[in-house]
């Protein structure tokens, strides 16, 4: 496929709150985004609004606080997305298109039961979860994360390099299922589902507030073991331009300074696949 | 016998009988009703439906309760501000002051809105929710311009966090509690709906130990062709109610604004605070915007507070007409709401509007497809009058005029007598032996330390459009910036600038200049970042205007206010006046909150507070004077109301404002950080901890014979500190000089992690970056948790 011809689905229900931006990332970038409310894909609208997961290449879910992360965050929007689209995902999914989930999009992707895809495609309960941030509070902070292990979203970064991209949770804090983080961790590990992880400056794995949420292993962002589904916490959109980042101020040496930050990666990454493998 | 007649209906209504009521009873029908009406007022009332032949019923009083209040018709402050704030004229001006929010020119094409206001009351009795319905309120006054909301903005000011629990009176909530429930608040909302909480102070004082200040700011942008007005446009238009149901909640806000805070406002007036759903507000506020984006409405206004009964006459009547109204089609939250409670709730998330019978259908079916609640409930008549049915059932008949064209005081007003400047303090204290302990003691003190606890809780830069972010300097070490930047449109470099400021200790003690100094701050703030003032809201917090000297206050303050912005031509765009923030421990300082919108032409140039670059050049900008008087070094010597405060001369500011911004224009500053609480000494360590870079500094070169603690922390207005590259130097000087502006070098800065400060040869401060780190952290962390 071109890019021009990749059509990819963000999708937003009341309280999503970073679709525009997240759209705009991947238009820049010549993809044609549409931002599509869950009901349009449940049929629950104007004849001339209906669409389907089978009109996209790409699912992007986006970070936001869906119908208020007022239970465990995303669960009530996995619930929807479920009973609504699940058996279409699980398809979606097996074709080999990607999934993205950001921030809100990542815990959604938990809840579904879709990450980490340990026992299949969709597991029928979540097998591990996004938990209250060790200072129990919302914190919005640039985050450095390296990259361990490439899946679909990341196929243009090379292993090793350290990106910057903020982090803005309440519950972003990975957590296994008790008594048997090591099994778990040992099968992420294995699988290399582990796509990104906190560090600091210096590139080691240390603690607050390197690593925003207590999150163990320093876990960022896994994929499933197929690579094709795929969440994070941290924000690739929010770096997309250099203009975005924290310290940008800092860094204007040179007349002609990179005009993008390392969060284009991701989106390109992404195009690239669906356009080598579609 | 009873005043109150319950008239035969099948829902609760009553007329009561004014025609024969003593003065003394009429004040008892104000007070048992909670509508706030003087005696004067009421009686007005009365012989208004005396002249219709009857007596009015409970809606229709309420209803005059919630007009005539201060909150909503501003009688008490409305000459002042025609006097001082109103009527500055510049080209950029497309709508000031006249609705919700105000709008200004951004471009050739789009223009940005900005709405400025106080949540006090609510946020004293109810923190968390008060603040919340704050930001919603805030947001729903921009998006009801047609605008898409792009930033928040948030001046809180409590009492001192460390009072200890036995000296808060009864009643009253400690600080700590409000200023997290407060902080927790605009956190849930702003973040929840996703705009980001950008700017904002954090000020502690004991003057507002007994009422608390939330002020909320918000900043919008859309096209020009969008912007849409509070009003109807014709005959026939209908009323359509959207957003969140109507219930209990918020039933008297107005007239809880309109009154000082007692020992039972907790009891008496819980119902006044509303329940913020940001849940709810965010789909509806794309709705509305979709609407308008699609020329689907006539009109829109949000509902705020009066709610329904200051939103549908109000409409009518900028339109020239009237309305008819069918109360029992208002969805409610619960049943057996009473007419009136229905007429005169605050719930939130609300918006009415106008619309054409063409497009009904289709601004009906956009609702259900956000899954937002869109019900008909009245409509547009020639008349100028408002009537309300129930049931059929008509209960309310005035003519809109009458109800709308609240009283006007001209009230008593005392101004009292303010210092002259002293020409030095050696009379007043002596020199301290420990700069170093002065200086740490500064960095940790409650309105100078980090307020990283407040700024990270708030998701300052979803939508990805912020530029300039409230934090600044090396990743892992930043400080504060004077003000923050967005890019509002994905494809332009043109940005704005947001910054608010006002400090209280210089009201207390002259409140002319002191709200001179707030616009003076404001402007270097907008400065520092590369923006070029444009546009201010205010948002006026006073004492009880009833109160001669406290009207005083608000007179002085106003006139500092006008005085600035007059001379700079930058005009007041928006603004809300918040009287009665007093108890029975006195009134608050006077505080008229700023907020100031700055142009930036091109993004890529604004520069930050933090340091960038060793063995480069350090200039203190501007003259430094003998002004202590409310300085945060005072405070910390227990004198804060000893003093002068600092003067500004508007004619030296908008020569500064120019010369730098033609600096930062032409790429020749580093860094640029304008001096304020703590002076020259705080304003080099704040730009050395977000550089984590080392000064070298002597201040012996800064003009006059003042002491060197005055040179250090005299809070002098139009001063900034700038870094410039060695290279540079040269065009820097040849510009300040051009335009006129003082100027002295200060040093250097070094790559040795010390802040070093000398008198000429006598060194004054040497600490390490690690110490002014560790003093200027912990503060807020150590006291709330």
């Amino acid at each position: 496929m071109k890019v021009k011809d990749i059509r990819v689905c963000v999708l937003r229900l009341e309280g999503t709150n970073c679709e525009e931006e997240t759209a705009y990332s991947f238009r820049q970038l010549g993809a044609d985004a549409e931002i599509i409310h869950l009901k349009q894909l449940t049929g629950d609208v104007r004849e001339d609004e209906k669409r389907s997961l089978g009109d996209y290449q790409c699912l992007m879910i986006p970070g936001g606080f869906s119908s208020g992360d007022y239970v465990r965050a995303g669960a009530i929007w996995a619930a929807r997305v479920k009973s609504a689209i699940g058996g279409d995902l699980i398809e979606f999914i097996e074709d080999g298109y990607p999934v993205g989930g950001i921030c809100n999009g990542f815990q959604v992707l938990v809840e579904l039961g879709v990450l980490p895809g340990l026992g299949g495609t969709m597991a029928a309960e979540p097998e591990i979860a996004l938990t209250i941030n060790d200072s129990d509070r919302f914190e919005c902070r640039p985050t450095l994360l390296e990259h361990e292990n490439t899946c679909v979203f990341t196929g243009s970064i090379p292993v090793g390099m350290i990106s910057l991209m903020p982090s803005a949770h309440a519950e972003g804090k990975l957590t296994l299922p008790l008594g048997e983080e090591d099994k778990y961790l040992g099968k992420l590990i294995d699988n290399n589902q582990i796509v990104f992880r906190y560090v600091d400056p210096d590139g080691e794995y240390s603690g607050y507030p390197w690593n925003p949420n207590g999150s163990i292993y320093n876990i960022a962002g896994i994929c499933n073991p197929e690579g094709n589904v795929f969440g994070m916490m941290p924000h690739p959109e929010r770096a997309y331009e250099r203009l975005m980042l924290p310290d940008w101020t800092r860094n204007t040496g040179s007349s002609n300074a990179e005009e993008y930050a390392d969060g284009r990666l991701y989106f390109a990454s992404v195009l690239d696949y669906v356009c080598s493998k579609f | 016998m009873s005043l109150y007649k319950k008239r035969d209906a099948a829902f609760p209504l009553y007329e009561i009988s004014l025609s024969g009521a003593t003065d003394h009873e009429l004040q008892d029908v104000s007070a048992n009703m909670g509508i706030g009406l003087s005696l004067d007022e009421i009686k007005s009332a009365r012989n208004y439906f005396k002249s219709m032949g009857r007596n009015p019923t409970d809606i229709e009083l309420q209803a005059l309760g919630q007009a005539w209040s201060e909150h909503c018709c501003y009688k008490s402050s409305k000459p002042i501000l025609k006097e001082f704030v109103f009527g500055i004229d510049a080209p950029q001006n497309i709508l000031a002051i006249s609705e919700d929010a105000g709008v200004v020119e951004f471009d050739e094409e789009h223009a940005y809105v900005i709405a400025l206001e106080s949540h006090n009351h609510p946020s004293a009795v109810e923190p968390y929710g008060g603040a919340a319905t704050g930001i919603g309120g805030i947001i729903r006054d921009v998006v009801c311009m047609g605008a898409q909301p792009i930033a928040l903005v948030d001046p809180l000011f409590f009492g001192r966090l460390d009072t200890p629990q036995e000296d808060v009176p009864k009643g009253i909530k400690h600080p700590g509690y409000l200023f997290s429930g407060v902080v927790s608040g605009i956190r849930d909302y702003g973040n929840r709906i996703g705009i980001p909480t950008m700017a904002g102070m954090v000020y502690f004082d004991d003057d507002y130990l007994g009422n608390c200040l939330v002020n909320v700011g918000c900043i919008g942008i859309m096209e020009k062709k969008h912007l849409i007005h509070s009003s109807v446009k014709k005959p026939g238009d209908i009323y359509v109610l959207v957003g969140g149901r109507t219930g209990r909640d918020g039933i008297h806000g107005v007239t809880f604004a309109s009154a000082e805070l007692t020992e039972s406002s907790e009891e008496s007036s819980r119902g006044a605070v509303q329940i913020g759903d940001p849940i709810t507000k965010e789909p509806l506020m794309h709705a509305c915007l979709e609407v308008n984006e699609r020329g689907l409405l006539n009109g829109m206004k949000d509902l705020g507070g009066g709610g329904l009964s200051c939103v549908v006459g109000e409409m009518a009547l900028a339109g020239g007409y009237g309305a008819e109204v069918y109360l029992d089609h208002v969805p409610l939250k619960e049943g057996e709401l009473a007419p009136w409670e229905i007429w005169v709730s605050e719930s939130q998330e609300r918006f009415m509007l106008a619309v054409d019978e063409s497009n009904l259908d289709e601004v009906l079916y956009i609702f259900r497809r956000w899954d937002i609640d869109a019900t008909v409930i009245g409509k547009c008549i020639p008349e100028k009058i408002l009537r309300i049915f129930y049931e059929d059932e008509m209960i309310f008949e005035i003519e809109l005029e009458f109800l709308t064209n609240g009283p006007v005081y001209r009230r008593e007003c005392e101004i009292a007598e303010t210092l002259s400047p002293a020409e030095s303090i050696d009379g007043m204290l002596s020199e301290p032996d420990d700069y170093n302990e002065i200086l740490l003691s500064l960095l940790s003190s409650q309105n100078i330390c980090s307020r990283e606890w407040v700024i990270r809780q708030y998701d300052h830069e979803v939508r990805a459009s912020t530029i300039i972010k409230p934090l600044q300097g090396k990743l892992g070490y930043s400080s504060h910036g004077d003000a923050t930047v967005v890019k509002p449109l994905r494809n332009s470099y043109r940005g704005l600038a947001i910054t608010c400021d006002v400090n209280p200790s210089y009201m207390r003690i002259d409140p002319f200049w002191g709200a001179a100094s707030a616009l003076d701050e404001i402007c270097r703030n907008l400065v520092s970042v590369g923006g070029r003032p444009h546009s201010l809201a205010d948002c006026l917090n006073f004492g009880n205007p009833e109160k001669a000297d406290r009207l005083g206050v608000l007179h002085e303050a106003c006139r500092g206010l006008g005085f600035v912005a007059k001379k700079l031509g930058i005009p007041f765009i928006s603004g809300n006046v918040s009287l009665y923030n007093e108890t029975a421990l006195g009134s608050i300082p006077g505080t008229p909150v700023v907020l100031g919108i700055g142009i930036v032409n091109d993004v890529r140039e604004c520069v930050t507070t933090d340091l960038k670059k060793a063995g480069s050049s350090l200039y203190l900008v501007g003259c430094t004077s003998c002004e202590l008087g409310g300085s945060e070094y005072l405070r910390l010597l227990n004198r804060l109301d000893s003093g002068a405060v600092p003067r500004v001369d508007p004619d030296a500011l908008d020569r500064s404002m120019k010369a730098l911004l033609s600096a930062i224009n032409d790429s020749v500053l580093l860094e640029c950080h304008d001096v304020s609480e703590g002076g020259t000494g705080v304003c080099l360590a704040e730009m050395s901890l977000g550089g984590d870079m080392g000064v070298m500094v002597d201040i012996g070169s800064i003009a006059g014979s003042l002491r060197s603690d005055v040179k250090l922390f005299s809070e002098s207005n139009t001063r900034w500190i700038i870094e410039v590259d060695t290279e540079r130097e040269g065009d820097l000087k040849s510009l300040l000089s051009a335009s006129k502006v003082d100027f002295c070098k200060l040093g250097v800065t070094s790559n040795d992690g010390r802040i070093r400060v000398s008198d000429g040869s006598r060194m004054l401060v040497d600490v390490s970056l690690k110490d002014a780190r560790y003093a200027w952290e912990r503060t807020i962390y150590n006291l709330i948790g």
